[in-house]
């Protein structure tokens, strides 16, 4: 099914901090019939953001729902290939043109084998896009071709699949029995549970794959780390056990109970129901709700963008640490009552400022990030979030003057 | 407990520790070798069981395999590999051949033919004399005492050598008897074979085997083969049996005449006195060796003193000359020692003697493809037979040069610039690139399985290859030859066309999709987008399949495809109304819509629709019917315009299937020779070009004049032999009612067209059955998934007639060259595993689970329901018909026929009715009881492990 949708989305509210110079410098911003972005701040400021300057934060949004065309409101999964993003929900598989504005939707009527899309990733060089459902399996999208692989005519180890990523010819898929391996060129489909792997339980949650090494995240049995070359394993454990607390700060994993792993730029992001972490290949880092912008220690995944950002999908919003270094965070949560949206910035429990960003996530029970150079895509519970990167800018910029404007009333207003 | 035996096998016992696979063979038995079972097996006291063997055909199993019975048995078998390279011949030729290289004690030599362990199971756990002196501790230590049964897993008779060694089935008890070794039971005690003793720098004897080293293979003339073939190798061993003890008396020798020293100077090698010593190595059982003649050889032995005759001589080869055979042949049992003629049996002379050297003169060239180069002056004709490319100079129409290529040529295409051609090489799986300039080989690209259609982008940068067997298409980068990518074609990608704004890439694919059972094909056309180098579109053409040639069309609105519409879900008795198998085209739009229309005519139809080309003016198309040895000649206005006056009902439901259009669009038919496949227009599309397959030529058509205009010879043998002949029957629909069909139509290529048939006039959707490749199927009668078939020529003679040729059926003598043919269709090498390769990890786990008799329960599997017990090597078939509870609810019988599994990878979909996409499938939705094979209690890995086995059989 093709569906247009009516163009709605938000710019004006939010604030560009640190980034007004560099909008109205571009002259980009403008566009017929839209509102001029408007900078406030809506807090004060203290003198160390002065210093060190203050992150990027996205003031414009879209959202996109089953009235736009999604078949589903309950985002599970997005992934960006150049002008496509596709999307996995409850109730099937949807793609949106960025070109044309449009989105396609595929159910099961329309040949996707299962309901339930979970996980999406797109080889690089084919263009294939593969889907993990949930309870059916794993699909492979080419041409307007949908290839089914299950338990009964496959070897992959279950069909309820949480996560899929793409390493060369291998497709990985992490299940709740297991990680499985499927082989495009050769058709070997490889199991890797607790017989094979330090795997002290197999409920695979989250999978992804860079620079020769395919993580695993394991719902009990914390981070897998596969080499490639070696074929061989690593597990990341938190060390001190405890499952209520974390005993030891920055000592591993902060909670076995893993949900997301993303590794880029060498350093690992990983989420737990329990905090969050980063790994440098020396030292970890755990973050937890209380003393940092992450919206709650229930996270379902994670993003990583470089190795000072990462977005964190929580049950209470999307926390996003800006910078590493400086422990620099923005806080993007929406009011489920007016659907407004609020971004704070704060550098480790201090709010550096509090933003009205006018429309944001579409939910706070954030599911799933996604990043297209500047934008960023953001699955939730009811629906799609679109973060339009108009003058991102990476980590830190110093600020001269933070324009204080109130965002106008009316403008903004929540999408369809 | 057996007296006979009592010495200690003295190092027997395999030496786990020196196999070279840390890790994996701690749980298996190994096999030892017939020299390890001779060390307490030989001599006297053991009933000379080893010399027994050592003279019985068994032992010379393997070396037998160099001879040219063997080879013609080969060759009839589709084994396009030396038989001592064959797994196939192997497999029964002999011991452990199909096992990996830790699994053989270091002492174990392949060329010991069919040793102990093919019958007793490796040795290595009960070789040990205290386990072998109790039954009962060997049987469970792996010894097995062969029933009659085991002997038939190799001697059930075989069409191949039925044909060539006339050899009657065996009578298993008649051959028991023949090859019985008891173990004497008047409590002898067995003495050990001496160990040799070497004194340290001493000239010495080294054994026929170090010399097998490098004398043996078709590259060294079979050396070592032909000695073991001979009666030398055999000359201790006859000592041992009741005729050496018989001579031995007669000659007035007292005592066992392999302990005495008159016997032993004739019958073996450096036992006369003051012989030089024999080093480690050496065995005597070996008989008259290499060195009996040659002289003792440690000094020679060395490859750089052996290639240098003269450093040879001074280290002590010897010349062979009469009075080297006079010693021992002299006075020969009274007759006169004919020196030539004796000469000449054991003849054994250093020359190459490949297979296809010895069947070069008679190959022909089958063309397939062709392709024109860039400025219209040369064609490239790919010929599967000949395993090149022929040049033919497009003004002088005459062959100019031939290019060997690699296994099975068929498809060429060249690069924009012309300086480039490439061909695809079914066989090895290779695409080579050929400088146009010099005609050589540049370079050769490893790509996947059994490459066919290929083709270069516009702007010469990108070569894409279609793997016909593995469903994909290898992205190839133009300049360095690598694999950029593989993309995902359907089934049986076959041949590619380049949009002419060079945006497109359309391929056609040959086997339908996978449908649900009874459900009528859905095939593709596979749309690449050669900016993204990425498939962007895949149209689905229903109803069609075996869709193969492809050509688009100047103005780039459409291409044309050749296709069958098989009606296989009614009984082919529906042939009788011209109805069974319809030939036509499609008409692929840009925008993906789909037309198709016949090419049948009621009662002259166009089987096998193979190439289709387009005049470069777009106002004719070509289309080559290679069952039928014609090119239709097609209007390609009348034709667009046909379809753009029909409705859509019409487009869909009447003009697919309607026998009367064709001749709307059709101006004409010329004839070809036999076979025709490729086509193209000459570049100012006054000339078309044919490849006819089986004439091994080139039809040239004057197109202004719509006639074929001459033939251009492309050098084959004049001759047609009995298998050339088998070849054109098997191509040519003259035999089926109104030409609707060859057998070709249905085996594309001998193989499979992946659809599942109703064959049986019993009610539709009766007994539907699978189509089964015919690649290796000559020694695995019976045929028919009923197996009601016994033989290739009651399938293909009275059963074929029934049906389908039915008036005129083959003449006994069509019948015999059609069977000789389908024999010899060649079975690929097995991808995932090359002959004597080692497993990989999952394939060597699955192994284990393949012969395992022991569920994951711990209760014994019963031996009926083991996979190896009806699916044993090397043909991975009893030959017999079982019910492995696959009945559905339209068959009439639980019995099926116990398939081979040779290659199975490459034959989806299974099972007798074709509902099994999958191997997995198999056993995860059609085995809930466990009667095929014990599956359930099977993990998921296990299970996976089981595939990645079965594929490398």
């Amino acid at each position: 099914m093709i569906s247009s949708f009516k163009h709605t989305r938000s710019r004006a509210l939010g604030v560009c901090v640190a980034l007004l110079a560099v909008s109205s410098a571009r002259g980009d911003s403008d566009e017929p019939g839209e509102a001029r972005p408007v900078a406030a701040a809506a807090a004060a400021v203290g003198g160390t953001a002065d210093a060190l300057g203050l992150p990027f934060v996205y003031t414009e949004w879209e959202r996109f729902s089953t009235k736009d065309g999604l078949p589903n409101d309950h985002v599970f999964a997005v992934k960006v290939d150049g002008d496509r993003v596709w999307i996995g929900t409850e109730g099937g598989l949807a793609c949106l043109n960025k070109k044309t504005r449009r989105i396609q939707s595929w159910t099961e009527e329309d040949g996707l084998p299962w309901r339930v899309v979970s996980a999406i990733d797109v080889h690089p060089g084919t263009g294939e896009v593969w889907i993990g459902m949930f309870g059916g399996g794993l699909a492979r999208f080419s041409g307007g071709r949908f290839d089914h692989w299950h338990q009964l005519n496959s070897g992959v180890v279950n069909d309820v699949i949480y996560g899929v990523a793409v390493e060369h010819d291998n497709i990985w898929a992490a299940t709740t029995a297991g990680a499985s391996r499927y082989n495009t060129v050769t058709g070997e489909w490889s199991i890797f549970t607790e017989k094979n792997a330090p795997m002290e339980e197999i409920w695979n949650y989250g999978c992804c794959y860079a620079d020769g090494l395919v993580y695993l995240g394991i719902w009990g049995s914390g981070v897998l780390e596969y080499d490639i070359e070696r074929g061989t394993w690593k597990d990341y454990l938190d060390p001190d056990g405890e499952m209520e607390i974390d005993l030891y700060r920055d000592d591993g994993v902060v909670h076995v109970i893993t949900t997301g792993v993303s590794y880029v730029e060498k350093i690992l992001w990983v989420t737990t129901y329990f905090g969050a972490c980063r790994y440098d290949g020396r030292h970890w880092r755990g973050y937890f709700a209380h003393e940092c912008g992450l919206p709650s220690d229930f996270n379902n995944a994670v993003k990583g963008r470089s190795a000072y950002e990462a977005w964190f999908c929580t049950d209470k919003g999307l926390g996003v640490v800006a910078d590493f270094e400086s422990d620099t965070w923005v806080t993007y949560t929406c009011d489920q009552i007016n659907h407004r949206g609020k971004a704070v910035i704060q550098r480790g429990t201090e709010v550096l400022a509090e933003v009205d960003t006018g429309m944001s996530l579409p939910h706070n029970y954030v599911l799933w990030a996604e990043f297209d150079g500047d934008d960023a895509w953001l699955g939730t519970s009811k629906g799609l979030g679109h973060a339009i990167g108009r003058g991102y800018y990476p980590r830190l910029r110093a600020t001269n003057h933070i324009d204080r404007e109130k965002p106008s009333s009316g403008e903004g207003s929540h999408g369809s | 407990m057996r007296l006979g035996v009592l010495v200690v096998c003295v190092g027997v016992v395999a030496s786990l520790a020196s196999a070279s696979d840390p890790g994996v063979h701690d749980r298996h038995p190994i096999y030892v070798g017939v020299r390890a079972c001779a060390k307490c097996h030989a001599g006297k006291a053991a009933g000379h069981q080893v010399g027994l063997w050592r003279a019985s055909a068994h032992s010379g199993a393997y070396a037998c395999l160099w001879s040219p019975q063997s080879k013609k048995i080969a060759e009839l078998s589709g084994i396009p590999e030396e038989p001592q390279e064959s797994a196939m011949c192997l497999g029964c030729h002999a011991t452990g051949s199909r096992v990996e290289a830790w699994e053989k004690e270091d002492e174990f030599l392949l060329e010991d033919g069919v040793q102990c362990e093919t019958c007793h199971g490796p040795g290595s756990e009960y070789a040990n004399n205290e386990v072998m002196m109790d039954r009962e501790k060997a049987m469970m230590a792996g010894l097995r005492m062969p029933r009659p049964r085991d002997c038939m897993m190799c001697h059930n008779v075989k069409g191949s050598h039925v044909a060539v060694l006339s050899a009657p089935q065996l009578d298993v008890a008649m051959g028991m008897k023949k090859i019985a070794h008891p173990t004497p039971n008047d409590g002898a005690a067995a003495t050990a074979r001496p160990e040799n003793k070497p004194a340290s720098g001493t000239r010495g004897y080294v054994g026929v085997m170090k010399c097998a080293g490098c004398h043996k293979g078709p590259m060294m003339g079979y050396q070592f083969s032909k000695w073991r073939d001979s009666g030398h190798a055999a000359a201790y061993a006859v000592l041992g049996t009741p005729a050496g003890y018989q001579a031995a008396e007669k000659a007035g020798a007292r005592g066992v005449p392999q302990e005495l020293q008159e016997c032993l100077v004739c019958h073996a090698t450096g036992v006369r006195k003051g012989a030089a010593p024999a080093l480690p190595g050496f065995d005597l059982l070996d008989g008259v060796q290499c060195e009996a003649c040659h002289g003792p050889g440690s000094d020679y032995a060395v490859e750089a003193v052996m290639r240098d005759p003269p450093a040879a001589r001074q280290a002590g080869l010897l010349p062979v000359t009469a009075q080297t055979c006079a010693p021992c042949h002299g006075s020969d049992d009274g007759s006169s020692f004919d020196y030539t003629a004796k000469m000449k049996k054991i003849s054994h002379p250093l020359r190459a003697e490949t297979l296809k050297e010895g069947t070069q003169a008679q190959r022909y060239k089958t063309p397939l493809n062709l392709a024109l180069s860039p400025d219209g002056t040369e064609l490239y004709v790919a010929c599967e037979a000949s395993d090149s490319v022929v040049v033919v100079d497009v003004a002088s129409r005459r062959a100019v040069a031939e290019i060997t290529t690699g296994g099975q040529p068929t498809g060429v295409a060249f690069s924009p610039d012309g300086t480039r051609a490439f061909v695809t090489n079914r066989l090895d799986d290779t695409m080579v690139v050929v400088d146009t300039q010099s005609r050589t080989v540049l370079k050769t690209v490893e790509v996947g399985d059994e490459p066919h259609g290929v083709l270069m982008d516009q702007a010469g940068r990108v070569v894409y290859v279609l793997n016909t067997s593995a469903d994909s298409i290898s992205v190839i980068d133009g300049d360095t030859g690598t694999e950029k990518k593989r993309l995902t074609g359907s089934r049986g990608p076959w041949a590619a066309a380049l949009s002419p704004d060079g945006e497109r890439i359309a391929c056609t694919n040959t086997l339908s999709r996978f449908v649900e059972f009874r459900e009528p094909s859905l095939s593709e056309v596979t749309i690449i987008n050669t900016r993204r180098e990425a498939v962007e579109q895949r149209i689905t053409v229903p109803g069609a399949n075996l869709m193969q040639g492809i050509a688009w069309h100047p103005s780039g609105e459409f291409a044309l495809i050749t296709l069958n519409r098989t009606k296989n879900l009614v009984p082919m008795t529906r042939l009788l109304q011209g109805w069974t198998i319809t030939n036509g085209m499609g008409v692929i739009w840009r925008d993906g819509r789909v037309n198709q229309v016949l090419l049948d005519e009621p009662h002259l139809c166009f089987p096998d629709a193979a190439g289709v080309a387009i005049s470069p003016d777009g106002k004719l198309a070509f289309v080559t019917s290679s069952g039928s040895d014609r090119v239709a000649v097609i209007d390609v206005d009348k034709l667009i315009t046909m379809l753009r006056g029909a409705s859509q009902y019409e487009l869909e439901h009447v003009l697919p299937n309607h026998l009367g259009k064709p001749t709307e669009f059709i101006l004409k038919h010329i004839e070809t020779r036999n076979s025709p496949r490729g086509v193209l227009f000459s570049k100012d599309g006054r000339l078309a070009f044919v490849a006819n397959a089986l004439d091994d030529s080139i039809t040239v058509i004057d197109v202004p004049r719509l006639e074929a205009a001459g033939r251009i010879d492309l050098g084959g043998p004049e001759t047609i032999t009995k298998v050339r002949w088998g070849e054109l029957l098997f191509h040519s629909a003259d035999v089926t009612f109104h030409r609707q069909f060859s057998c070709h139509s249905c085996h594309p290529d001998g193989h499979i067209d992946g659809l599942t048939y109703d064959i049986e006039p019993d009610g539709i959707g009766s007994s539907p059955v699978d189509n089964r490749t015919l690649r290796g199927i000559l020694d695995t009668a019976p045929f028919k998934w009923e197996g009601t078939n016994p033989s290739l020529q009651r399938q293909c003679g009275p059963r074929l007639a029934v049906f389908f040729t039915r008036i005129d059926p083959f003449t006994p003598e069509e019948l015999a060259a059609l069977d000789n043919y389908i024999c010899t269709i060649p079975r690929p090498p097995n991808r995932y595993r090359p002959v004597g390769g080692k497993l990989t990890p999952a394939q060597r786990r699955g192994k284990a689970v393949f012969e395992r008799t022991v569920g994951n329960d711990g209760k014994v599997i019963p031996e009926e329901n083991r996979c190896a017990t009806c699916h044993f090597a090397p043909l991975f078939t009893d030959r017999t018909v079982r019910d492995v509870g696959t009945k559905m609810m339209m068959d009439r019988e639980a019995e099926f026929d116990v398939p081979h599994l040779n290659n199975i990878y490459d034959s989806a979909p299974y099972l007798h009715n074709g509902t099994a996409e999958t191997l997995e499938e198999i056993w995860t939705r059609f085995n809930p009881y466990d009667e095929h094979g014990v599956t359930n209690d099977m993990t998921k890995d296990q299970l996976n492990d089981l595939m990645e086995y079965l594929k490398t059989l």
